[in-house]
C-alpha cells in the first residue's frame, strides 16, 4: 500500500473536453505599498547601501525590517540606527524544489540570518558557500548589488556570504 | 437562555480523500451536515440558532467565498459567522456563542477542496510577505526547512525521531476507516524519500485530502435532552506570534504554548501529563508534532523525541498521539485539520473509534496550526464528564 496517491484531479486518466471557466490566463494584478518605514529602509540601501532598522527606546529593541510602531509598548518609532550588515546564519535549508515542485539542479541556500542585539534580521539566500559547509551560527555578511543595479527592493541584496569578522 | 456548560452533541464527516471529483463542495457539505444533524437528533431548520463557517479564500480559488456554505447547512435565513482560519476557531465562536447564553444551538462548518487547487504552491507563496519575503520566490516549505532545523539544533531532537512521527501517524490512519494516506512504512522510508528543503523530506509532510466535518453545539440544557452522548468542551485557548518571520521564533511553538496555557486554566488543569490522556496536535509536516507536543507541556522540552522512540505516544502507549493518523494519516485538510482532530477527540470520548478505540478516554486535547507562514494556533478540550 502506497502514501503515493493521486492528489490532483489533473493527473487523473481521463477524457478532457474544453474545460473552461471564461477567459484563460487571467490574472489578478494589485500593488503593495512600502509604507513610511519600508520606504526609507529600502532608499537606504539603494542610494547609501545601508541597512537601517527602527529603535524603541522603552523596550530596547531595534526592529529590523523597520516599523514605525513596536509590537510591544505600541509606541511610534521614529528613531532610525545603522545596522552593520555582519551577522550570522540562525537557521537554514537547502531548497530541492522549485515552485512546481520539480527537482532543482543545485539546491538553493535559503537562511534566517540575525543580528547581535537586534530584533529581527532578513530572510534571504546565501552565497559563495556550499551546502556542506554551511551550519546554525555561521558568520555571514551582506552583499548588496552594484549601487547602478539596484531597485529598492529586497533583492538590492544579492545574499548573504561568509564573513570574517569578530 | 442559562449560560453554562458547552457540549458537541453531534459529528458529521465525509471520508477525507486525495481527489473528489464526484461531488462538489455544497454536496460534500451537505453530506457532512446532514450526518451531523442525524447524529445530534435535530433538525436544522427547527433547531438551529446559528451558524459559523470557516474557509479561506485562497484555498479555494474565490472571493468571499465563505458566504457560500449556509443553503448546504441548512441554515439560509439564520445567523452565519464567516471565520477565514482553521476550524477550532470556528469551534471557539460557536462555544462562546453558547456560553454568553446568547443561544442554544450553533452549527460549526469546515471542509476541504484542496484538489481542486491546481496551482497551490502559488497561493500558498503569496502568504509570506510581498515586499520582505515574497520577491525571493522559493518553494513555500524552505520556511518549514528552516523551522525544522532550528528546532532541532535547540532541542536536540533527531530527523530519525521525526520519522518516527511519520511512521506512527501513517500506520495509525490504517485503522482508520476515512483516513486517505494510511501505509506501513519504515524510518529509512522517510529518511530517504525526496528532499524537499533539508531537512525535511516529502514523508516528513503530509499531503492534502478533501472532506468535509460538521458539529453540532448545544447548551447544557439542550444537550441533556437529546438522546445522544454529549462530549463536553472544558477549556479553549488561542495565539498568534508576530506575522514577521525575521522575529518570531524558530525554535519553541510559543503559540502553541500560549493557547494551551490558556486552555488548561479554562479547564482548571494544572498537571497537563497527568489529566490528558490522549492528544490530536498538529503534524502538518512530522516535527510540528514534536514540537507542539513540548509546547503543550505533554512532556519537557527536548524530549518529544525521546517520548516517541520509547513508544509512549503510540496507540499503546501512555500518551496516545494522532491516533487518528494525523494530517500525515489522515492526509492535510487545509482549515479543516482542526476540526478533524476535534473529531477524532470526540469519537473516542464516546468510544466509538473502532479498532483505534482507546481504553481510558477520559479527556482529550485537540490542537491546530494555522500552517506556514504562521505562527499561530488553537487548543480545544474535551472530556467525556
Amino acid at each position: 500500500m502506497s502514501a503515493e496517491k493521486v492528489t490532483q484531479l489533473s493527473q487523473t486518466k481521463r477524457m478532457f473536453g474544453e474545460l473552461s471557466f471564461g477567459p484563460q490566463d487571467v490574472k489578478l494584478y494589485g500593488q503593495y505599498t512600502y509604507g513610511i518605514a519600508g520606504e526609507r529602509f529600502f532608499r537606504e540601501i539603494k542610494d547609501n547601501g545601508r541597512i537601517m532598522g527602527t529603535r524603541c527606546q522603552k523596550c530596547q529593541l531595534v526592529y529590523l525590517p523597520p516599523r514605525i510602531y513596536c509590537e510591544r509598548c505600541f509606541a511610534e518609532l521614529k528613531e532610525w540606527v545603522e545596522v552593520e550588515g555582519k551577522g550570522r546564519v540562525h537557521s537554514y535549508t537547502a531548497v530541492h524544489v522549485d515552485l512546481d515542485g520539480n527537482r532543482l539542479n543545485e539546491p538553493i541556500l535559503m537562511a534566517i540570518v540575525e543580528f547581535p542585539g537586534i530584533y529581527g534580521g532578513f530572510v534571504h539566500k546565501l552565497g559563495e558557500i556550499e551546502p556542506r559547509d554551511v551550519r546554525i551560527g555561521l558568520k555571514v555578511e551582506v552583499v548588496l548589488k552594484r549601487e547602478e543595479e539596484r531597485e529598492g527592493s529586497i533583492l538590492d541584496i544579492e545574499y548573504f556570504k561568509p564573513g570574517m569578522f569578530d | 437562555m442559562s449560560a453554562g456548560r458547552v457540549a458537541i452533541v453531534g459529528v458529521g464527516y465525509t471520508p477525507f480523500r486525495p481527489i473528489t471529483p464526484d461531488v462538489s463542495f455544497r454536496e460534500m457539505v451537505y453530506e457532512a451536515a446532514a450526518k451531523a444533524y442525524e447524529d445530534a437528533g435535530i433538525e436544522p431548520q427547527k433547531d438551529l440558532d446559528a451558524c459559523v463557517t470557516c474557509q479561506d479564500d485562497f484555498e479555494h480559488g474565490r472571493s468571499i467565498w465563505n458566504e457560500q456554505t449556509p443553503d448546504s447547512l441548512g441554515a439560509v435565513l439564520k445567523p452565519v459567522g464567516t471565520i477565514p482560519g482553521d476550524g477550532i476557531y470556528g469551534l471557539i465562536d460557536a462555544y462562546m456563542q453558547i456560553r454568553s447564553g446568547l443561544r442554544n444551538v450553533v452549527v460549526v462548518e469546515t471542509h476541504s477542496k484542496a484538489s481542486n487547487m491546481i496551482t497551490r504552491n502559488y497561493l500558498l507563496a503569496h502568504a509570506p510577505d510581498p515586499i520582505y519575503n515574497k520577491p525571493l520566490s522559493q518553494h513555500p516549505y524552505y520556511i518549514a526547512g528552516m523551522e525544522m532545523n532550528r528546532f532541532l539544533y535547540e532541542t536536540g531532537n533527531t530527523k530519525e525521531q521525526c520519522a518516527m512521527v511519520a511512521v506512527k501517524n501513517r500506520r495509525n490512519a490504517l485503522s482508520n476507516p476515512v483516513a486517505a494516506y494510511g501505509q506501513k512504512s519504515a524510518v529509512e522510508d522517510v529518511l530517504g524519500s525526496e528532499m524537499i528543503s533539508y531537512p525535511l523530506t516529502e514523508l516528513d509532510t503530509s499531503s492534502h485530502a478533501d472532506g468535509g466535518i460538521v458539529m453540532v453545539l448545544a447548551s447544557e440544557d439542550r444537550a441533556r435532552s437529546l438522546a445522544g452522548k454529549p462530549v463536553w468542551i472544558k477549556g479553549v485557548g488561542w495565539c498568534s506570534e508576530t506575522p514577521w518571520l525575521e522575529s518570531r521564533n524558530w525554535g519553541e511553538a510559543v503559540y502553541a504554548k500560549l493557547a494551551a496555557d490558556m486552555a488548561y486554566r479554562i479547564a482548571k488543569i494544572n498537571e497537563p501529563r497527568e489529566d490528558i490522556d490522549f492528544a490530536e496536535v498538529d503534524d502538518t509536516f512530522s516535527y510540528k508534532e514534536l514540537q507542539h507536543l513540548e509546547a503543550l507541556g505533554l512532556c519537557q522540552r527536548g524530549m518529544a523525541g525521546r517520548m516517541t522512540s520509547d513508544g509512549v505516544t503510540q496507540r499503546q502507549g501512555e500518551l496516545p498521539v494522532n491516533v487518528s493518523g494525523g494530517s500525515l494519516g489522515v492526509g492535510h485538510l487545509v482549515e479543516a485539520t482542526g476540526l478533524q482532530k476535534v473529531l477524532e477527540v470526540v469519537l473516542q470520548l464516546r468510544g466509538e473509534a473502532g479498532k483505534r478505540q482507546l481504553d481510558n478516554a477520559r479527556v482529550g486535547l485537540a490542537q491546530s496550526w494555522r500552517g506556514i507562514p504562521y505562527a499561530s494556533g488553537a487548543v480545544a478540550i474535551l472530556s467525556r464528564e
